[in-house]
């Protein structure tokens, strides 16, 4: 009782504003499992802080040093291996669970007024972690690591007004060069973690303030709620212990591999990015730098405005399935390109 | 699902979790636990050796164990095996063993580099005991100094020390003792007592054999190196080696690798190996250097080799990797240019002249007891040879400034006026000379006169506000 009342003098924690809080009510249809996907790339996100910061520890930012740093943590340091192939594995699920999130809030229409910044802040949550992957296997500075940020940056560089500034931010020169590796480690291991904090952050608040979105018609046991804790926190611990074994089982299966040494003077015959950017890079080869950097930019607002766009939409053809229709279609245009570049 | 089978759910899970990370302690475990022990690898011949040889000697079996013999397990006995009947041959733990491995021994596992290296000069290093050099190191300098200079690149005869009887002595343990002098002999035309020639060891150091080693320039410029054959000097302050410099700080030349093939492996710069020794898309590797190069310029006059537009066109394939046709071409008619003007312009006439004083006896037979001796000797063993490796290598400095610049200036200001003064005392002698020097090929010199003159001064005075005189 002594320690509890030290305790509580020292923290005076509002007990009964934590527990209003644990025990927001669910709307019945969160007990589907596939409705557990915004927590999905959360949890990821956490490991892939924590195998990150690990890696850090062995880790050589430097052009003729990185590659040996990344060989020594995968053939010589103790669970190198484990940890080195935890996070490039969940850095892949990541990615695919932001998408399938995506995908899961737009066939739902979930983003609709007043949930659109929501749908916003989520956008640039999935910018943001491509901007990851992209930095990420950058840092590891084998061939596609070299030769894939060149492409980035051709690609930045041809963009508009800005384009040739923010090149040479990315690159810190003209050219990829010692100053590239430095950047893209300080983007990758501080700034965006942190961008990432807040954009989750902002999701998550926005999430609570509007509570979760109701099905627009919702089955009759869907009408119901259940409690947040410990319901949907038991929901929340199946998937990520899921995952887990998932990470491990793949970690230990496919391990993280290391493909040749990264030289400029040799660009391999055969390079691909990783799979998520296999549509940008397919749609590069088809309509070149400059249409391609158009197209994909508009695209990439429209993604970003999206709920005002099918606002806009329903507002001129009422009723209509316009808006879905438009999203299948993007959807299936990107499955298409991503599919034709992997077996290309 | 209800809140209970939620529960035993998330229980059922976190075991299967802890299952895994069982496994991956297993991988782990298993890397460690199958990392082979060196000594496991081992014939039970070099396990006696390793352990002894752990405690005594432990930075050679440190060498060794990081090298690729340690990774597959050949152990010391494989190489140092010997047979009762070798003359180096002692035993020792048991075993019968010799110090030295030659290339011989090499052979048992590396039958095709050892025959290409049999071919090359390399194996032929020590024959420079019959050259001027060896004169010059043997009679002037003094044996030690031959010793620890040109033997340890060339090598010398590896022989051991008798008695009276001509019996091999031998020490308390039998091991037969080295006649002084002889050892270390490292250098890379040694003759062994198995009759064989060479030391693999002078590029690829024991216990190592680290193939990334012997592809280094500094690997070759322990012995290129220097007035006589300044090759690494040379390489380094061409193209191909500021390149390299470079790429090797951005971890660009993957030394390391097995078979390194130009374009392949690595594209950033070429080494020494590169271009005399290394595989190539189209060439096999080569142990004989030999077999790409066209010309000679050790001798006062160069020559061809034999079959030497077999080897122009190997050394071409080799460098049509990084230039183009015409850039190649180019390059070998400039060289084949300096090459035949050294040879016509100097070469030919200093040695004809040098023919012509001794024919008519104004020098003696006796070696470097006649100063023009010196002047010729230091023309064509070091000037020359600058400026036509400089050619070769594309090293402009040592083209200009430390080879032809150094060659006009002592041939005409020292060779010629010692020649002119000698042949003075024998008219056959001067008519000979004079002969040589009415040649064509001087004609630019004779023609230098005021007109230059006037030139260079209103250059000088134009840039620097200054004459020349």
């Amino acid at each position: 009782m002594i320690a509890k009342r030290f305790l509580a003098e020292r923290l005076p924690l509002r007990t009964g504003a934590l527990r209003e809080g644990l025990n927001e009510p669910i709307p019945g249809h969160l007990k589907r499992w596939w409705f557990a996907l915004g927590g999905t790339p959360l949890y990821l996100f956490l490991v892939q802080v924590v195998t990150g910061i690990l890696l850090t520890f062995y880790y050589v930012p430097a052009p003729d040093r990185a590659y040996d740093s990344v060989r020594r943590i995968t053939e010589e340091v103790s669970f190198g291996w484990w940890i080195r192939s935890l996070h490039r594995w969940s850095s892949h699920l990541m990615i695919a669970s932001v998408i399938l999130h995506v995908l899961r809030v737009f066939f739902t229409a979930t983003y609709r007024k007043p949930r659109e910044f929501t749908w916003m802040v989520g956008a640039a949550v999935l910018g943001t972690t491509f901007f990851f992957g992209f930095t990420g296997y950058s840092l590891v500075y084998e061939q596609l690591s070299y030769w894939g940020a060149t492409v980035a940056g051709n690609l930045t560089a041809a963009a508009p007004l800005v384009g040739p500034f923010l090149a040479r931010m990315l690159r810190g020169g003209e050219t990829i060069s010692d100053n590239t590796l430095t950047r893209f480690f300080v983007l990758h291991i501080g700034i965006l973690p942190t961008v990432l904090f807040l954009l989750v952050g902002a999701h998550l608040l926005l999430v609570r303030l509007h509570g979760v979105s109701r099905l627009e018609s919702p089955a009759e046991e869907d009408r119901r709620t259940f409690p947040f804790f410990p319901d949907h926190v038991l929901t929340e611990c199946v998937v990520f212990l899921t995952l887990t074994v998932l990470l491990n089982t793949l970690a230990c299966a496919f391990p993280a591999g290391l493909s040749e040494r990264a030289d400029p003077l040799n660009p391999p015959p055969h390079i691909k990015p990783e799979w998520y950017f296999y549509f940008t890079f397919r749609w590069l080869k088809l309509t070149g730098l400059k249409t391609a950097v158009a197209t994909l930019g508009a695209a990439g607002a429209v993604f970003l405005l999206w709920p005002f766009v099918d606002a806009g939409l329903r507002r001129r053809r009422p009723g209509s399935e316009a808006s879905l229709l438009l999203g299948a279609l993007g959807f299936l245009g990107v499955v298409a390109l991503t599919v034709w570049e992997a077996l290309a | 699902m209800t809140l209970n089978a939620k529960k035993a759910l998330v229980a059922a899970l976190s075991v299967v979790f802890l299952g895994s990370l069982l496994i991956v302690a297993w991988i782990e475990g298993g890397k460690q636990r199958f990392a082979p022990e060196p000594e496991s690898l081992l014939s039970e011949e070099s396990r006696g050796c390793y352990r002894c040889h752990l405690e005594k000697t432990p930075a050679i079996v440190g060498q060794w164990i990081g090298s690729r013999h340690g990774a597959l397990g050949i152990g010391c006995f494989e190489c140092h095996r010997a047979e009762e009947k070798d003359v180096d041959g002692w035993k020792h733990g048991g075993r019968w063993i010799a110090t030295i491995v030659t290339p011989d021994d090499c052979k048992r596992c590396h039958a095709a580099i050892a025959d290409e290296f049999s071919k090359s000069a390399h194996s032929r290093a020590a024959d420079v005991a019959g050259s001027m050099d060896a004169v010059l190191a043997e009679r002037l300098q003094g044996r030690a100094s031959a010793q620890v200079g040109c033997e340890r690149c060339h090598g010398m005869k590896v022989e051991f020390r008798r008695d009276e009887a001509g019996k091999i002595v031998k020490d308390s343990e039998g091991k037969p003792l080295f006649a002084e002098g002889v050892w270390p002999n490292t250098g890379m035309g040694r003759i062994n007592p198995d009759g064989s020639r060479g030391a693999c060891t002078a590029c690829h150091s024991r216990h190592r054999f680290d193939i990334a080693m012997a592809r280094r320039p500094e690997a070759c410029g322990k012995c290129h190196t220097g007035p006589d054959h300044p090759q690494e000097e040379i390489y380094t302050e061409s193209k191909h080696g500021v390149a390299f410099t470079n790429a090797l700080s951005q971890g660009l030349m993957h030394l390391e690798k097995r078979e390194w093939v130009v374009g392949r492996d690595y594209s950033a710069a070429p080494t020494c190996a590169t271009c005399h020794m290394s595989a190539t898309p189209d060439l096999p590797m080569t142990h004989d250097p030999s077999s790409r190069l066209s010309w000679t310029c050790r001798p006062a006059v160069s020559v061809h080799p034999e079959d030497w537009e077999i080897n122009r066109d190997n050394m071409k394939s080799v460098c049509m990797n990084c230039h183009s046709p015409a850039w190649v071409d180019g390059h070998f008619a400039q060289y084949d240019a300096a090459v035949d003007l050294w040879n016509r312009r100097f070469g030919e006439p200093g040695l004809k002249i040098m023919e012509a004083l001794a024919g008519a006896g104004l020098i003696t037979p006796k070696p470097f007891d006649d100063p023009i001796e010196w002047t010729w000797y230091f023309l064509w063993h070091r000037e020359g040879r600058q400026a036509r490796m400089g050619s070769a290598m594309m090293g402009p400095n040592y083209a200009q400034w430390e080879g032809f610049a150094e060659v006009a200036a002592h041939f005409f200001d020292r060779f010629v006026p010692q020649a002119r003064e000698l042949a003075k005392a024998r008219p056959e002698a001067s008519g000979a000379l004079e002969q040589v020097l009415a040649s064509p090929e001087y004609d630019g010199f004779r023609a230098a006169g005021d007109e230059d003159r006037s030139r260079a001064e209103a250059f000088y005075r134009g840039r620097y506000r200054q004459g020349i005189r």
